[in-house]
C-alpha cells in the first residue's frame, strides 16, 4: 500500500474513531477502527508498514486513552506483524478468513494490554468481557465486509449491469 | 356581294380582347355593386359575407393555432411558473427543514443543559459542563475523552458527574480536551457510603461496567436496591453524589461482597459536569507549582 493511501487510512480511522466513540450509540457496533487500518495494510503483506502502521495507530489510541502510552502500540504492532504473516505465508483467504483472524486479533489486542497493564500498572487483569467480545464480533465482522467488497468484480458488475440497460 | 368594314377587319383580331376587357369591367363593376349591396339577412355586404365566408376556414384554423400556441405558451409559462415555484418551494422546505432540525437541536440541548443545570443545584462547585467525545473500554481500562481542559479551568483530579451520579474524574488534562477515567475502570475506586444505613466502604470498578462495594462488615444490613453514595472520604469526590444501587449482597469470610449497578449508563454519556477538585487536590497542584513537597 502506497505511503499516501496509509496516511489516508490513518486519518480515516482516527476520525471514524472518534465519530463512533463520540455518539451515544457507541456500544451498538464498537468497531476497532485502529485494527482495521492495520490490518488492511497488513493485507497487502508488508511487514514493515504494517508493524509501523500498528504501532502509530497503537500511540494515537494510548494517547487518548490510556495512562501508558505503548499498551495499544505494541500490541497492535505484533498485531502488524502477525496479520501481514497470516496474509503471506498461510492459504486460505476470503472474508470469513479475514473477518475471523480480525476478530481474533482484537481479543488478543485486548490480551496484550491486559497482561501488561496488569505488569506495569498492578491494573486488574479483565479479559473477554461482554464488550471486549462484542467488539471482535464488530471488528471481525467489518473487516470480512470489507474484504468482500475489495474481492467483488466491481467492473465485471458495472458492465454487466450496462449491458443489460442497453438491451 | 359580300359588305364589309375595312376598320371591322382591321379591328378583327383585337375585337375578342374588347369584348374581355368589357366583360372584365362588367365583372368588377357588379362586383362592386354587389359587395355593397346589403345580404338578405341584412347583416353586412354580400363582398363581406364572401369574403368572411372565404376567410372562414382560415381564420378557424389561424385562430385554432393562435389559440394553441397561445395556450401552448402559457402551458409552458404555467409549467416554468410551477417549476420555479416548485424550486422556491422546495428551498423554503429546505430551509424550514433546516430550521426544524436547529431548532430541535437546540431544544434537545437546551433540556440536557437544564438538565445537568438541574442537577448542578446538587453537586458542589461546579465548573462548568463539557461534551464526551470518546468512551473507550478495552482490557479492563475504561477511560472517556471529554471537551474542556485547561483552557476551562479543568486540573487533574477534577471529578465529573451527571445528573444520575458520579462518571469519574479527569487524570490527564490538554488545553482544550482531557482524559478521565471512569468509575467502572477496573483500577478505580472510590469512598462510598450506603445512604440508608451510614456505613462506609470502597467502591471498586470492575472493568466490565460494574462496581463492588468492599469493607463492608458482615453484620452490615444492607439489601439490594439500597443507594449508593459517595462518602467525600477519599479526597477526590464529593459527598453525597450518586454512585449506583446495590443489586446482589453475599457473603465473605470478614466482609460483604456487594456488587452495585452503577447509576450512570457510561455507554451513553453524551456530556458530564465537571466539578471543582477538593482540596487536597488543590493543595497538591499548588505544592507542585511552588516546588514544596
Amino acid at each position: 500500500m502506497k505511503l499516501g493511501r496509509i496516511a489516508l487510512l490513518l486519518a480515516a480511522a482516527t476520525a471514524l474513531q472518534f465519530f463512533v466513540g463520540g455518539s451515544p450509540h457507541r456500544a451498538v457496533w464498537p468497531v476497532d477502527f485502529f485494527l482495521l487500518a492495520t490490518g488492511m495494510v497488513a493485507r497487502g503483506g508488508d511487514f514493515v508498514r504494517a508493524v509501523l502502521v500498528g504501532g502509530v495507530v497503537g500511540i494515537v489510541e494510548d494517547a487518548l486513552n490510556h495512562d501508558l502510552i505503548g499498551m495499544n502500540a505494541f500490541a497492535k504492532a505484533a498485531l502488524g506483524y502477525g496479520l501481514a504473516f497470516l496474509s503471506i505465508r498461510v492459504m486460505f483467504g476470503g472474508p470469513w478468513a479475514v473477518g475471523g483472524a480480525l476478530a481474533a486479533a482484537s481479543l488478543v489486542n485486548d490480551l496484550i494490554v491486559a497482561v501488561l497493564g496488569s505488569l506495569l500498572l498492578q491494573a486488574p487483569i479483565v479479559l473477554f468481557s461482554r464488550e471486549a467480545l462484542w467488539r471482535a464480533v464488530a471488528t471481525g465482522a467489518s473487516g470480512g465486509v470489507l474484504e468482500a467488497a475489495r474481492l467483488f468484480p466491481w467492473r465485471e458488475w458495472w458492465e454487466r449491469r450496462r449491458l443489460r440497460r442497453l438491451r | 356581294m359580300r359588305l364589309t368594314n375595312p376598320r371591322a377587319e382591321v379591328l378583327g383580331p383585337r375585337r375578342h380582347r374588347g369584348e374581355l376587357v368589357l366583360a372584365s369591367v362588367l365583372g368588377f363593376c357588379i362586383l362592386i355593386l354587389s359587395a355593397q349591396a346589403p345580404a338578405r339577412s341584412r347583416r353586412g355586404s354580400v363582398l363581406q359575407s364572401w369574403i368572411l365566408s372565404a376567410a372562414a376556414p382560415l381564420a378557424s384554423a389561424v385562430s385554432a393555432l393562435s389559440r394553441t400556441v397561445s395556450s401552448g405558451a402559457e402551458s409552458l409559462q404555467s409549467l416554468w411558473q410551477a417549476q420555479s415555484e416548485n424550486e422556491r418551494l422546495k428551498r423554503e422546505l429546505a430551509g424550514k427543514n433546516r430550521e426544524l432540525f436547529e431548532l430541535r437541536a437546540q431544544a434537545s440541548q437546551r433540556s440536557e443543559d437544564e438538565r445537568l443545570l438541574a442537577a448542578s443545584a446538587a453537586l458542589p462547585n461546579l465548573r462548568g459542563a463539557a461534551a464526551v467525545l470518546l468512551v473507550e473500554n478495552r482490557a479492563g481500562f475504561q477511560s472517556a475523552v471529554i471537551g474542556a481542559g485547561s483552557a476551562q479551568g479543568v486540573v487533574a483530579g477534577c471529578p465529573i458527574a451527571v445528573a444520575e451520579g458520579l462518571v469519574g474524574r479527569v487524570v490527564t488534562v490538554g488545553h482544550a480536551v482531557s482524559r478521565a477515567q471512569l468509575l467502572v475502570d477496573a483500577s478505580a475506586a472510590a469512598g462510598a457510603r450506603i445512604s440508608r444505613t451510614g456505613e462506609l466502604g470502597v467502591v471498586r470498578g470492575d472493568g466490565r461496567g460494574g462496581l463492588h462495594l468492599n469493607n463492608i462488615p458482615t453484620t452490615s444490613t444492607v439489601a439490594a436496591g439500597d443507594l449508593i453514595e459517595s462518602a467525600g472520604i477519599d479526597g477526590i469526590y464529593p459527598r453525597g453524589v450518586p454512585i449506583g444501587r446495590v443489586t446482589s449482597v453475599g457473603r465473605g469470610s470478614l466482609f460483604l461482597e456487594i456488587r452495585v449497578a452503577p447509576a450512570v449508563r457510561f455507554s451513553q454519556l453524551t456530556d458530564v459536569l465537571v466539578l471543582a477538585p477538593s482540596p487536597a487536590i488543590v493543595d497538591g497542584l499548588e505544592g507542585a507549582r511552588s516546588g514544596r513537597p
